[in-house]
């Protein structure tokens, strides 16, 4: 048997989780994925599309995702600013530059659905370009999601024992010259 | 674009109706009209052939027949939750009649407006509804403390 009221059962079940994501060396995509699904409310058994049931999205680090390929340089963005000759076009690594946040929202954005709650939607999606936040925000984290891409190692990150015990497929002669 | 504004009500039957046994709603019917106008006409057929045959079909049900002069032919049906509604039968054929008082007969009497949601249970559940740290696994823990 529950222990709530049925008033405090509503509440319960309709309140809002506030999710914090990491996107340090996330490839932009696959972090919107992840919170375009949870600003919807669509992770959860109750979703119904006229029930605004979406969550809010703590994104940090936005600073430092990472793109795949050559996107920082190939990758355009375009706006029109509705004047004439007023068509920009900018890489994203210039755009990242100007606003460090840009890059994950526009994400974001494009993966919602075109209808009126969007704005609504994209409100509730906080980004940080680095991992502090203030205190307000932070209380109300619920849950932190894991990343969608796992970090790979540098090679200054392996322990010395790490490193030994890779192994080698040819060991160099003693008197080998490196290059 | 949305039909936010009209009246709505939730999806129920009155009482579990049906569930162990059935009960009709409708508790009364008065079927009024004129005994010569041509536009009684089909109810007046109506009455000749199939009243006697509905009534002893509904024994929940009361029957009244009154004519009255000069009347616009009418069924006034009234159920159980209180609920009247008049249907007028204005040059209705005798076999249009019949069908419109069995659809009466077999309505709840609750108003016919939006209905919001097309689920419904009787019986909710014991466990209580879900939300949000329902099922949650205890791996997830609390927040990492951030590097300030």
């Amino acid at each position: 048997m529950s222990s709530f009221s049925r008033s405090a059962q509503q509440w319960a079940t309709f309140a809002r989780s506030w999710f914090l994501i990491d996107a340090r060396m996330q490839p932009p995509g696959k972090i919107a994925s992840v919170c375009s699904v949870r600003l919807q409310g669509k992770h959860k058994p109750i979703y119904h599309a006229l029930s605004e049931c979406g969550d809010h999205v703590v994104v940090i680090n936005s600073r430092h995702i990472a793109f795949s390929g050559n996107k920082w340089e190939q990758k355009v963005y375009s706006s029109h600013t509705g004047y004439p000759g007023g068509f920009k076009q900018v890489t994203a690594a210039q755009l990242h530059h100007k606003d460090p946040k840009a890059i994950v929202k526009l994400a974001v954005y494009g993966m919602l659905p075109k209808n009126l709650q969007r704005r609504s939607m994209m409100q509730r999606l906080h980004i940080f370009p680095e991992d502090e936040l203030p205190d307000d925000i932070r209380a109300n984290l619920t849950e932190e999601l894991p990343q969608p891409r796992e970090i790979p190692r540098k090679l200054s990150e392996y322990t010395q024992e790490e490193i030994d015990a890779f192994p080698r497929l040819w060991t160099p002669p003693t008197d080998y010259k490196m290059k | 674009m949305t039909s936010r504004g009209t009246p709505s009500r939730f999806l129920k039957s009155v009482l579990q109706n049906g569930v162990g046994r059935y009960v009709c709603q409708l508790k009364r019917v008065s079927i009024i009209f004129s005994k010569n106008a041509q536009s009684s006409l089909g109810i007046r057929d109506f009455i000749e052939e199939g009243v006697v045959d509905y009534a002893k079909k509904n024994p929940g049900t009361v029957v009244y027949v009154s004519p009255q002069p000069r009347r616009i032919p009418k069924i006034v049906a009234e159920y159980l939750n209180g609920n009247v509604r008049e249907e007028i039968v204005t040059n209705k054929t005798s076999a249009q009649i019949s069908e419109l008082l069995t659809k009466l007969s077999n309505q709840s009497g609750l108003d016919i407006i939006r209905i919001r949601k097309p689920q419904h249970t009787d019986s909710p559940s014991i466990q209580g509804q879900w939300h949000p740290f329902v099922n949650r696994p205890p791996s997830i823990g609390l927040i990492r403390p951030l590097k300030d």
